[in-house]
């Protein structure tokens, strides 16, 4: 019924259109050429007022009927806009300067607008495609990523095949809420959920026997996108800037636009990349000698002369193997295949694309391929109404390991972790592998056999209309609509066959997942430009928007398996879980724009908007927002050529919200069975009908300016965000039958600083440097509390873990301290973060760029060492340290395991670092006009190569719950990876 | 420019037709409490009758080792849980702590039945098609548990008090202390009972309640319950005119009687108390009093089966608590035997001490020990009265709760110096004292 009725809306809307007059017009011609006098091809060339326009061909020539007294503009991004008045003359030569700072860079501001940079009232980064895959490639779309935008706080779950990474903008937005932006794809929402494949069942690392579990390692679905279609993004990273997009813009918005076609002859473009993927950084393991083989038995005398004698065979064949190599230390093979065709006319333009990708793991049997097509067109179907289609298949194939926390000893790092080198785990003759007598598995046996397998089929699909449906000399009023789908399935299959040496109880363990996910959104805008008088310009905006989410996961977990078959029927016992979720949006908003003589620039805005998964899903939320833009050098308040080629003071305001989590004002009953007979108890959980969604306010004040014609552009911006009502689970009295309850339960504030540099300090016609420099810092603070204080989100004050306290950054990291009892240890927010990227150009060939990110500060709690400990397999367990207590010698693996349970500052570990994070050199072949080959490169590149910490663990950047608030626990992760690449692209 | 405004208006009115309807989608993954206190139909009260009878069980063995062990009934040696035999035991300075599993486990899956129950009591009055007498039925059963469940926390916490008015989550009444406590338990049941008399039970009930599974059935249990709580309450006429309404009968089976039961069934649970007979590690021995203060002859030895020795920690003993002897043994909630010492116990404060020795000597003739020839008085009966339902009842959550409503704790046995013998537990953290 609903979609009939935006169906109507819709082609009632296209039939008001009216057309318009034409007036006296002239044939012209001309060309247009860069700088350096090359042609420019594809520069779009406008009629103020008008309709008609073109794009120049490759030789930059047009050709155009231009009406009398008519101003013609041109423009192409990366150049400054030109306009000019016609004078008659029938051929015209226009030269465009590089525009460096991007001051008329196109920056969408609603929902439906967008504004010069030089107007915009906020800070919002892009990042074009070189800057995203450029340098090097990345496995998946969330780790191009990262390390690459100011005032966001990137960490990479695990370093397992298929991504999973936290993007975090401008310090924590919630607590149990949504801590991760809004992915928005040619305008259709795309999901990013992350759907547990049920290890927890085998695994146990959250105690209660259930399937799932926040530490099984699961991907983000955004990783799913292919990188190498993109040809922007533009990143909203607070509500000061995103409270035009409602409901689920409290973590910011990223807006992806995809290549589109280009005007001219058909251009095809292959390209391919081959690399090699390895560990970045092995811990080590200890060299037991006979002696300490022995201790390993704990006192017990003949389980330690076992070992001893054990240790002496082994050494006598040679047979003492370094296992944490062998399992961490395969070299993975990638190659990434992309062919794309981009052609068109002035009419339509189309862009197609094909790629795979296939990267194998450092783990055996792990790995990542990823398949995408995609089919975009353009199509101006009058002058007046332009539609635009994208259409995107992805088939994603994950291999994932099993790492991470657990209660078994089943997955490779915990096995590992106590599994001394003289142990055989090589499997004999007969390919039969024996059992690991220090752990419940073998690992060697476990990464063979077992699968851990993500396998997602996903359609994107995205609908864009513009239709001018009234034009005159003073205003121009537009229709544009937006939408699109999002539909995945994702199947998650586990298999644990039952000749491994922990299945020995259960008999083989098939866990099959099956998850349907459907999310459909649609904008309705309608935009008038009125032209008050040449100083001022106000554009209005209105429009409504709705969004609809399906989410359906069933999970099951076999045991007792026949023999080689995974079918969840072909065993002797089953359970399963079902989880759905559904959620509608609405929204209504209404934006108001002046342009004061083109230098003040005034922008008010309110968005209506209600959601399902409020208490009140019919109540409307009021999310305002403001915004003022002045730049002194245009308004002629400074002179454009003195000191400062631009000089721009910018603040804006906004508020919007981030919904409840899914279910929590409801109290769900719990399933209690008795002789047969089927019950239903009380939940644990209370859920709370009055439950009011998270309200956050931005306020955000900056300056941009420029200096030497451009050549050396600062950027800095000062922000303060304030949550209002964050939900936290609290433990109510005990007799009220609930063991949590949720609650909004306080304020919490976030403020930091974000400083940006870009220069050009040489360009001459041999050599182009482009440089740029972002510093940023985050602090966070909780102002409100109204719920008792405790400890969460980690395991316990003995260990180190968040605590939310008023007047105490959110992010903060306590546990025991010794005499002093209780104490703050650390905080996971970095003192700071820097980053710069760099291009350096030779003689128009020799491309070579870098980033290189520096992370200051920040804290870990890393219990990959404690693990290690405890199995006494730390590679300097033996090394003797002065214990302070009793000036004597001591095993520094005993010495720190005492520690447990007095001291939690050795696992508060301070995990900054300065990561050389792409490196890329490109040689970019000359080719004549007249060539078939009209371009060719070749290239080299490195990633994560050079990383320089003190972390003593895999890699500094790790989550062992994945995705969320409480990131930065270091639970024997999947160890990260450096890569080397060896680019081709040549283009037709 | 008219155009402009028509087109707007016309837009705007589309526009309102479209956003006008909102949805609002329920729970999907599974039912709420909302769902069943409007409209209930009877198979929904019938799964809130079965998941309180389920629930009952939870923790339960974690229960049976905190009475026990405080009781000197058995010790609980855990590698992994060292305060079954530090705290619980009172070992030198440790101490019971108001934030630990021994009390706040426990605590909280009896309030969650207790929940439940309400939710029933609340819900059943909503349900339309469901007779009133069957209405009445499940009133009086919700009303039967959530005593029995109130009952269990306040053995626990006894003077520390518990809270009896829980219905709305938003507004917990006060904590009641003592024979005030008591007294609220002993309402609760005589509502139950008001609702039970006439009713008619359609809701299926487990195998614990077989042979009582009917009004009549339930309406003895709800007296059984209100007979052991009179003696808590020493009021010993009533106890026997509860006794009379009850399942009591001096020459009926020991073992008849109301038990939750256990199975292997999806969603079911096994029993939490049964350990088999001579483990290493997870272990559970009787102390050794109990086989040191035996008579000679009874065979309620059996219930505490000898083993290797087993040692913890400064403890021994030799044998294992072997009262439930698999992973689907039932554990009983009352049953007859109780009854009759129940009848014992109540005719010796009468001083009707023929009635008394009745019911005493057919105990001791179930357990091989010939007849009573102690002396006839209040005393000297009490004494025997009390033996007799240490082992009758070993394990089954008693002997703490009888050797403190007698005054007796002092004369529990410490198994090391430095042990304490705790009268009660602190209130979990989470409960709010009385302003």
């Amino acid at each position: 019924m609903r979609k009939f009725k935006f169906i109507t809306a819709f082609l009632i809307c296209i039939a008001c259109i009216p057309f318009v007059s034409k007036a006296q017009v002239k044939p012209v011609t001309g060309t247009v050429l860069d700088g350096k006098n090359h042609p420019v091809s594809g520069v779009s060339v406008l009629i103020v007022g008008q309709p008609q326009g073109t794009i120049t061909d490759e030789a930059g020539k047009f050709k155009l009927n231009v009406p009398e007294n008519s101003t013609l503009v041109f423009s192409y991004a990366g150049y400054r806009n030109q306009t000019l008045k016609w004078n008659g003359s029938s051929d015209l030569k226009i030269d465009l300067i590089e525009d460096i700072a991007r001051l008329d860079e196109v920056v969408v501001t609603g929902l439906s607008t967008s504004i010069k940079r030089r107007n915009l009232a906020n800070s919002v980064v892009t990042l074009n495609a070189t800057q995203l895959n450029g340098v090097a490639p990345s496995q998946t779309f969330d780790q191009a990523l990262n390390g690459k935008i100011i005032g966001a706080n990137i960490n990479a779950n695990t370093g397992s095949p298929g991504g999973g990474l936290s993007v975090k903008f401008r310090g924590v937005t919630s607590v149990y809420g949504n801590t991760q932006p809004l992915y928005v794809l040619d305008g259709v929402f795309v999901d990013n959920t992350s759907t547990s494949a049920g290890l927890n069942f085998v695994t146990g690392a959250a105690a209660g026997g259930s399937l799932v579990s926040t530490q099984d390692n699961p991907s983000g679905r955004i990783s799913d996108i292919n990188a190498e279609d993109i040809a922007n993004i533009e990143i909203l990273k607070g509500a000061s800037a995103a409270a035009i997009y409602g409901s689920r813009a409290a973590g910011g918005v990223v807006i992806i636009t995809t290549k589109r076609g280009r005007v001219g002859k058909t251009q095809v473009t292959f390209s391919q990349d081959l690399g090699m993927i390895q560990v970045s950084k092995l811990l080590g393991v200890r060299q037991f000698t006979a002696a300490t083989a022995a201790s390993l038995a704990r006192g017990d005398t003949a389980t330690g002369a076992k070992f001893a004698l054990m240790f002496t065979n082994a050494q006598s064949k040679g047979e003492i193997y370094d296992y944490e190599k062998e399992i961490y230390g395969n070299t993975g093979f990638a190659r990434n295949t992309l062919v794309s065709v981009s052609g068109g006319n002035d009419r339509t333009t189309f862009y197609l694309s094909a790629g795979t990708k296939d990267e194998a793991g450092i783990v055996k049997n792990t790995g990542y391929r990823n398949t995408s097509l995609r089919f975009n067109v353009d199509h101006h179907i009058s002058d007046n109404v332009k539609i635009g289609i994208s259409t995107n298949y992805l088939n994603t194939s994950a291999n994932r390991g099993l790492q991470g926390n657990d209660n078994t000893g089943v997955t490779l790092g915990i096995a590992l972790s106590s599994t001394p080198d003289f142990v055989q785990l090589h499997p004999d003759a007969n390919g039969v592998y024996p059992n690991n007598p220090f752990a419940a598995s073998n690992p060697l046996q476990t990464l063979a056999l077992m699968q851990n397998h993500e396998g997602v089929n996903r359609f994107i699909s995205g609908l864009g209309l513009e239709a001018v449906f009234q034009r005159s000399e003073k205003s121009v009023t537009k229709f544009v609509a937006g939408g699109g789908f999002d539909f995945y399935s994702l199947q998650t299959n586990v298999l644990f066959p039952g000749t491994l040496q922990f299945q020995n109880v259960n008999n083989g363990t098939s866990i099959q997942g099956s998850t349907n996910n459907l999310n459909i959104n649609a904008i309705l805008s309608l935009v008038n430009s009125y032209t008050v008088s040449r100083n001022l310009i106000l554009t209005s905006s209105a429009g409504f928007t709705q969004e609809d989410g399906n989410y359906n996961n069933i999970l099951n977990a076999a045991t007792h398996l026949i023999a080689g078959q995974s079918n969840i029927d072909q065993a002797g016992a089953l359970t399963g879980t079902q989880f759905r979720t559904q959620f509608q949006n609405q929204g209504i908003y209404i934006q108001e724009e002046a342009s004061i003589i083109d230098a003040v620039t005034a922008t008010v805005g309110v968005r209506f908007d209600r959601s399902t998964n409020n208490g009140d899903a019919t109540k409307f939320y009021t999310y305002p927002k403001a915004g003022l833009s002045w730049n002194l050098t245009h308004s002629g308040l400074m002179d454009p050529n003195g000191l400062f080629s631009n000089f721009q003071l910018r603040a804006a305001y906004g508020e919007a919200n981030n919904t409840p989590a899914y279910g929590s004002k409801f109290t769900s009953m719990a399933v209690s069975n008795i002789g047969g007979y089927t019950g239903a108890i009380i939940g644990l959980q209370k859920g709370n009908p009055d439950i009011e969604p998270e309200r956050q306010s931005e306020f955000e004040a900056g300056t941009d300016f420029s200096l030497f014609a451009g050549k050396l552009n600062f950027t800095l911006t000062y922000y303060k965000k304030n949550i209002y009502n964050f939900l936290m689970l609290v433990n109510p009295p005990a007799s009220a039958g609930y063991t949590s309850q949720w609650f909004n339960a306080g304020d919490l504030q976030n403020q930091g600083v974000e400083m940006s540099v870009n220069a050009r300090p040489v360009t001459t016609s041999n050599f182009v440097w482009n440089t740029t420099f972002n510093f940023w810092l985050n602090r966070s603070k909780v102002t409100r509390l109204t719920t008792p204080s405790t400890p969460q989100g980690s395991f316990g004050y003995v260990l180190g873990s968040y605590q939310i306290q008023q007047g105490q950054s959110a992010t903060q990291l306590l546990g025991l301290d010794g005499q002093n009892g209780v104490a703050k240890l650390g905080d996971a927010e970095p003192i700071f973060q820097m980053n710069t990227y760099n291009e350096l150009t030779f003689q128009n060939k020799w491309s070579l760029r870098f980033l290189l990110h520096w992370k200051n500060g920040g804290q870990n709690v890393n219990l990959t060492a404690l693990q290690n400990d405890f199995g006494q397999t730390s590679a300097n367990f033996d090394q003797l340290i002065i214990n302070p207590q009793t000036q004597q010698p001591m095993p520094q693996g005993v010495y720190r395991i005492t520690q447990v349970g007095y001291s939690a500052q050795q696992f508060v570990e301070n995990s900054g670092y300065l990561k050389l994070r792409e490196i890329g050199l490109y040689y970019s072949f000359s080719t004549s006009a007249n060539s078939v080959i009209k371009a060719l490169q070749l290239g080299v590149s490195m990633t994560n190569f050079f990383v320089w910490t003190k972390y003593s663990s895999y890699d500094p950047e790790v989550s062992n719950f994945g995705t969320g608030f409480n990131t930065n626990i270091d639970v024997d992760p999947y160890p990260a990876t450096k890569r080397a690449d060896f680019h081709i692209s040549v283009t037709f | 420019m008219k155009k402009i405004i028509i087109n707007t208006i016309f837009y705007f009115l589309l526009s309102g037709l479209v956003v006008s309807c909102q949805k609002d989608y329920g729970n999907l993954n599974g039912p709420t409490e909302e769902n069943f206190l409007t409209n209930p139909t009877a198979d929904n009260l019938n799964n809130l009758v079965t998941g309180t009878e389920s629930g009952m069980r939870n923790n339960m063995g974690l229960y049976l080792d905190d009475v026990g062990t405080i009781g000197r009934e058995n010790y609980r040696f855990s590698p992994s849980e060292p305060r079954y035999i530090t705290d619980l035991l009172g070992a030198d300075s440790s101490e019971l702590t108001n934030s630990n599993f021994y009390i706040v486990n426990t605590w909280a899956s009896r309030y969650r039945v207790v929940k439940n129950c309400n939710l029933l009591i609340e819900a059943t009055p909503n349900a339309k098609l469901v007779s009133p007498t069957d209405k009445a039925g499940y009133i009086g059963f919700a009303q039967t548990i959530k005593a029995y469940q109130l009952l269990l926390c306040l053995n626990q916490t006894d003077t520390n008090g518990i809270r009896l008015d829980v219905a709305n989550p938003n507004a917990l009444g006060l904590l009641s202390f003592d024979d005030n406590a008591l007294d609220s338990i002993q309402e609760i049941l005589d509502l139950g009972k008001i609702s039970l008399t006439g009713s008619t039970v359609s809701f299926p009930l487990s195998s614990g309640f077989s042979g009582l599974n009917d009004a009549a059935g339930l309406l003895q249990f709800n007296r059984a319950l209100a007979a052991r709580v009179d003696v808590y309450r020493k009021d010993w006429a009533n106890a026997l005119v509860d006794l009379g309404q009850s399942f009591y009968g001096l020459n009926n089976d020991l073992y008849e009687g109301i038990y939750s039961v256990f199975g292997t069934g999806s969603g079911d649970q096994v029993n939490p108390a049964f350990i088999p007979q001579k483990q290493t590690g997870e272990v559970r021995v009787a102390n050794p009093s109990y086989a040191q203060d035996i008579i000679p002859g009874d065979d309620r030895i059996s219930k505490a089966t000898l083993r290797p020795n087993a040692t913890s920690q400064g403890l021994n003993s030799d044998r294992d608590v072997w009262v439930y002897t698999s992973n689907t043994a039932p554990m009983p909630i009352i049953r007859n035997e109780e009854l009759i010492l129940i009848y014992a116990e109540a005719n010796i404060q009468l001083n009707n001490f023929s009635e008394a020795v009745t019911a005493l000597n057919k105990i001791r003739s179930e357990h091989n020990l010939p007849d009573y020839s102690g002396a006839l008085t209040q005393p000297a009966l009490i004494n025997e009265m009390l033996y007799e339902r240490r082992y009758s009842l070993f394990f089954e959550g008693h002997r703490w709760v009888d050797v403190r409503r007698y005054h007796l704790l002092n004369t529990l046995p410490l198994d090391r110096p430095g042990d304490n013998v705790w009268g009660e537990f602190p209130l979990p953290v989470s409960e709010p004292a009385n302003p």
